[in-house]
């Protein structure tokens, strides 16, 4: 046998507060990616390439949109007799029927599933990151050094350095301390939240009637504190975490850099998907497209630059797309302008619409996840005929034409149906 | 009550008029319109139209068919009652033989019928680019107690010397059956798809079974059964293509890249299924140019792309120009190459500055004038086209030729490269 028994445990049911409209409507994990892809997609396809088909994804906040994208796991070759992948929802029992408080509850209360799995090492990883790895290499060194803990590390991308925990460890890597979000950053390496538990170490803890509900807190950083063999094995390459609007744009953004930091095209390591039964992408007779990923089932006739179209989208002929991001099945109507726009499915932008880059005011209500000129349109809202949004817009979920205050929205509003009901 | 619920897709025939296209793969799996094979569009039709059980009939070449439709998920076809199904030739007690033709494919495979207990049955082509709902069509074929009813199309007259040209009365009854006619008497050609009530099919796949004859559908079961009975036309309207020639398929593929294309790939109401491959979306790159083309996912485009076709996984470097050009899944264009009126097949390697389909010169291919003579230039899967290579019109060059199998100078019209004539050289 070349692998011990592993079980993979995918974190995928937290609400994404930071991604506001894009994150409502979705778990991060389940964001749409790369235009084409899942966020979850990565983690997936890494197990497999990884030779792992055990894997069991948690999830709990808005768990549809990853149901029907994972469905029996058949992209993955996951739809498997022995195996394969499973979904792990909260359940009522007899008692103490609960949500999942965090992500130490989350595995705690599907202990039983996880022990009936009999696996010597359980693989913890999160659904919401980008990033390729062969967790073969990473349960090797794990079993090599007979840890207890084996927690993968990464170096932080320059964005928002304050949303990542940072490792000490010694030269051989033996960790010494986490430091989860510092008040003030500091250099070296952090944890890619990705970690291999010895199962039956993890399990013991977690039977601990004091535990705490999160498992870098309440698991992780006692581990460390009392000295149990927790080590850090690198991970070389491409790896971001996609929580924020910033982090979500500018990793969609690499994607079409003349040379590509990640490479979705190596056929060594393909990401998998389900892909949808569309036809090719149409390139109209007036149309000029640059520097973007176009997905399958497009049609432009207008200009594209920097962008990522996903499967569906309409580009009418004279409108511009630029830096921007947009979903399924959305259509940009003629003489329309996309400038650092994330466009949710199914939006509408009408004619001669400007959305973006007018100015640059941070966002009225959410200045921290807002600032640099991204707008945001909500899943299935529109954008008026002739409209004009200033930049760090956020338009919700479902606006329609008549939630509209004015055509002249200036830089940083929020804009929400006037009709809805109060949450 | 009666219902039509099986259908036979016909697609074992040799496709000689597709060239080297149809040299390594049946016809109904040659490649189309970017990420499809032509037999998508039948299956699809199938699926769509609620018949859920197919089987294919296939002898020339199976292997890259039976490929592409696996166990028939794309379709939903994967299925414990009914499904698709290749029927193969097979030895057997007594009937030990290849298919001698389309009626005899189905009338040894008669058995699959009868086991169904099935009344009626359908019978399609494999080789046809349409949309068509069979409902309507079977719909008729029962209400007036047909026992046949044949799916006809409008071409201009002109066209109809290749095809069947169908004689009808005011009834819609069709009164004469006339085989790809040197002087047409209509347009009203049939598409080459039938509902045949089972009983009256088979007596006349048998008579013809024990006849030195052809054991065709069109020339020899359709005439009979008109002589014989109730043959019922079913006109449909839209788009139909046979895809029988080298030109027929060229110009359904470019078709697909007009601004007003007759045969729009992406109808949401009719969507055609095919097995997808594993890419990432399609990539333009910071100097790409492309108008009026079909790009599928997994190419990358840095050069310029102006109505073409390109299959997953397609290359075009910096400065190449890829132009009026079909260019088959995985190819290379390389940096400043030039493709123009061409046909790439698979993983070609066009290599850096070559120009294939060059010059004036429209000199007919010389083994095959009939086919070749348009101006398409046509390249076999997987071979090299070394660094710097010229290559005029109606060149035919064969499949897995390497550098070494070019010669130095210039490839004229009309020229034909194979490995044999090389080695002859």
């Amino acid at each position: 046998m070349t692998q011990p028994p592993v079980l993979a445990l995918v974190l995928a049911g937290g609400k994404s507060e930071a991604l506001h409209a894009l994150g409502r409507v979705r778990t991060a994990s389940a964001l749409p990616y790369g235009g084409k892809y899942r966020v979850i997609d990565f983690t997936l396809s890494n197990c497999v390439h990884s030779g792992i088909y055990r894997v069991n994804i948690l999830t709990q906040y808005a768990p549809h949109s990853l149901q029907g994208h994972i469905g029996i796991g058949r992209p993955w070759d996951l739809d498997r007799r022995e195996g394969g992948i499973r979904l792990l929802q909260p359940y009522v029992r007899q008692t103490e029927t609960n949500w999942y408080r965090g992500t130490a509850d989350a595995l705690l209360q599907n202990r039983n599933v996880i022990a009936d799995a009999q696996a010597r090492h359980l693989l913890v990883l999160s659904g919401d990151l980008v990033y390729k790895m062969d967790y073969g290499e990473l349960i090797r060194s794990h079993e090599e050094r007979d840890a207890s803990l084996t927690i993968a590390t990464t170096h932080p991308p320059t964005d928002h350095p304050e949303r990542y925990g940072y490792v000490d460890a010694r030269q051989d890597g033996r960790v010494l301390g986490l430091d989860e979000k510092p008040a003030r950053v500091r250099g070296g390496v952090v944890s890619a939240g990705i970690y291999v538990f010895r199962a039956r170490e993890l399990m013991a803890r977690l039977a601990d009637p004091s535990l705490g509900p999160d498992l870098v807190r309440d698991v992780i950083l006692p581990m460390i504190r009392e000295g149990a063999h927790v080590y850090a094995h690198p991970l070389r390459g491409y790896w971001r975490d996609v929580g924020t609007i910033d982090s979500y744009y500018e990793s969609t953004m690499d994607l079409v850099r003349p040379v590509p930091p990640f490479n979705l095209y190596d056929p060594d390591w393909l990401i998998y998907t389900p892909s949808e039964d569309r036809a090719p992408a149409v390139v109209g007779e007036h149309a000029r497209v640059h520097q973007s990923l176009v997905g399958h089932g497009t049609r432009v006739e207008g200009d594209v630059r920097r962008s990522v179209l996903f499967p569906g989208v309409v580009v009418e002929r004279g409108a511009r797309v630029t830096d921007s991001i947009v979903m399924h099945d959305a259509r940009v109507a003629s003489g329309a302008r996309l400038d650092r726009a994330i466009v949710d499915k199914r939006v509408i932008v009408g004619r001669e619409a400007v959305v973006g880059a007018l100015d640059g005011v941070p966002n009225a209500e959410f200045p921290r996840d807002l600032h640099t000129g991204i707008c945001v349109v909500g899943k299935g809202s529109c954008v008026p005929e002739r409209a004009r949004l200033g930049a760090n817009t956020l338009i919700d979920i479902g606006v329609g034409a008549d939630d509209y205050p004015s055509l002249e929205i200036p830089a940083g509003a929020v804009i929400r149906p006037l009709n809805r009901i109060p949450a | 009550m009666s219902f039509v619920s099986y259908a036979l897709i016909l697609a074992g025939g040799l496709g000689s008029r597709l060239c080297i296209l149809s040299e390594k793969r049946a016809k109904p799996a040659v490649p189309f319109g970017g990420k499809y094979r032509i037999i998508d569009f039948s299956l699809s039709n199938c699926v769509n139209s609620g018949i859920f059980d197919v089987g294919i009939l296939t002898q020339y070449r199976p292997l890259s068919l039976r490929d592409h439709i696996g166990i028939g998920r794309a379709w939903d076809l994967d299925r414990k009652r009914g499904g698709v199904e290749l029927l193969q030739p097979y030895k057997g007690w007594a009937e030990t033989d290849w298919y001698r033709g389309t009626a005899d494919a189905v009338y040894q495979n008669w058995s699959r019928v009868e086991e169904r207990e099935a009344e009626h049955v359908l019978v399609l082509s494999g080789d046809h680019v349409y949309r068509m709902d069979y409902r309507p069509l079977i719909e008729a074929h029962l209400a007036r107690g047909a026992d046949a009813t044949v799916a006809i199309t409008e071409i201009p007259r002109e066209e109809a010397r290749g095809f069947g040209v169908v004689d009808t009365d005011a009834d819609g009854w069709i009164r004469g059956f006339l085989e790809k006619p040197q002087n047409p008497p209509s347009g009203r050609v049939s598409m080459g798809v039938y509902v045949f009530r089972a009983s009256a099919l088979y007596p006349a796949l048998r008579a013809d079974a024990e006849r030195e004859t052809p054991h065709d559908f069109g020339k020899n079961i359709l005439p009979s059964l008109v002589r014989a009975g109730k043959v019922l036309a079913y006109r449909h309207p839209g788009y139909w293509q046979d895809i029988g020639t080298l030109d027929s398929y060229y110009r359904a593929n470019l078709d697909l890249v007009r601004s007003d294309p007759p045969f729009p790939l992406d109808d949401p109401r009719w969507p055609i299924f095919t097995p997808s491959t594993e890419f990432p979306p399609a990539r333009f790159g910071l100097r790409a140019s492309v108008h009026s083309s079909i790009i599928t996912h997994g190419s990358i485009v840095n050069g310029t792309v102006e109505r073409s076709v390109l299959f997953p996984g397609t290359v075009v470097e910096e400065g190449a120009t890829v132009r009026d050009s079909i260019v088959m899944g995985e190819s290379w264009v390389g940096p400043g190459a030039v493709v123009d009126c061409a046909i790439l097949d698979k993983r070609v390697h066009v290599g850096p500055r070559c120009r294939v389909g060059e010059g004036d010169d429209r000199t007919p291919n010389r083994s095959c004038p009939e086919h070749l003579s348009s101006g398409i230039t046509i390249v076999g899967k997987e071979t090299r086209v070394p660094e710097g290579t010229v290559i005029g019109r109606n060149v035919r060059i064969s499949a897995n030729l390497i550098e070494e199998d070019f010669p130095r100078e210039r490839i004229a019209s009309g020229y034909v490269l194979e490995r044999e004539t090389t080695a002859a050289r």
